[in-house]
């Protein structure tokens, strides 16, 4: 990631989920970590595929294929690590992300979807980039996750 | 007992140790405090008396293993934490908790020197499950709660619904040895 830092115009940075290209405000984002370990242990929270250990802090890791692709995203190398605000106090979460993330500065326009957990949009080369509300992306990502285990209960 | 930190690794020589058991179930290995486990045996030479509830209802606990005097709930390790069934060979019989517990194994002691608060973005079962995480041999392992086996209401639903069963096991025994 390139930062261009002191502008007044905001920055985003975009990243892929699967094959769909978003958005969160820089605000948001730590950094961008390649191919840590992934620990995993027993849980019953929708999203959470495991932990990191990084810089001596267990990082939870959520996947927000399901909101946005509506299926678990597929193997990620890199996961970005952002910043979740959780009962008044601040989490490190990480998100897998496909391929190249990118720091673009731009003016974020009204939403063009319906997606709730959308809150504006970018237009980088007239590509139009979904800007994210990550608690409502994380929100809806866990509730196609739940409804999706009785289906999968009901199959086995 | 070491303190829960703050999900932060603090490398001082002072920090607290705590001797724990890692034991697995299906897939998954976990630590549990040495201190707050009574005795672990193999399944095979458990000996006492294992009877069977009139009313089993928690999937999780089918049986009541009467030793020594004392009779524990027995709780599949498997079925606790939601896992695909496995054969369990060693039970972990709990010092603070009328609880055994069926596990896959023991894989070793080892001394805990650091207790990370779980992430507040785990919001399920596992709040009442694990005390936190730790770190062994460069892995991040869940520290199982001994009192989360069984809550202080599902240990009020089994008394309910098997009543005097515990109280009744500990008493046939004392005669027994008389």
């Amino acid at each position: 990631m390139s930062a261009e830092t002191g502008s007044l115009v905001p920055s985003f940075v975009v990243f892929h989920v699967g094959k769909r290209r978003v958005a969160l405000s820089r605000d948001c984002v730590a950094e961008l970590i390649a191919s840590p370990i992934l620990f995993s242990f027993p849980h019953t929270t929708p999203l959470i595929t495991g932990v990191v250990l990084r810089r001596g802090r267990i990082v939870p890791v959520l996947d927000l294929g399901p909101g946005l692709l509506g299926a678990p995203s597929p193997h990620a190398r890199f996961f970005l690590v952002v910043e979740r605000h959780i009962s008044n106090s601040s989490e490190r979460c990480a998100i897998p992300v496909q391929g190249e993330c990118e720091l673009v500065a731009g003016i974020m326009l009204p939403p063009m979807g319906q997606e709730e957990f959308v809150t504006g949009c970018l237009n980088l080369n007239e590509e139009q980039i979904d800007v994210l509300d990550l608690e409502k992306a994380i929100a809806a990502s866990a509730s196609v996750e739940e409804e999706s285990i009785p289906a999968a209960e009901a199959l086995s | 007992m070491t303190q829960p930190d703050s999900s932060n690794l603090t490398p001082r020589d002072a920090r607290p140790r705590e001797q724990v058991a890692v034991f697995s179930v299906a897939q998954y290995s976990f630590v549990i405090s040495a201190a707050s486990v009574q005795e672990i045996r193999s399944t095979d030479s458990l000996g006492g008396t294992v009877v069977e509830l009139d009313h089993p209802v928690l999937q999780k606990v089918r049986h009541i293993v009467e030793r020594d005097s004392r009779s524990y709930y027995v709780v599949s390790g498997y079925e606790h934490f939601h896992l695909p069934p496995t054969r369990p060979t060693t039970v972990l019989i709990l010092r603070t908790a009328p609880v055994a517990i069926l596990v896959d194994r023991i894989e070793e002691m080892a001394e805990m020197r650091v207790l990370l608060a779980l992430p507040q973005s785990f919001r399920g079962e596992e709040r009442a499950w694990y005390r936190g995480l730790t770190v062994l041999d460069r892995k991040v392992l869940p520290v199982a709660n001994p009192l989360g086996f069984l809550t202080a209401g599902e240990l009020q639903r089994l008394e309910e619904q098997n009543p005097g069963l515990l109280q009744a096991a500990a008493v046939r025994h004392e005669r027994e040895r008389v």
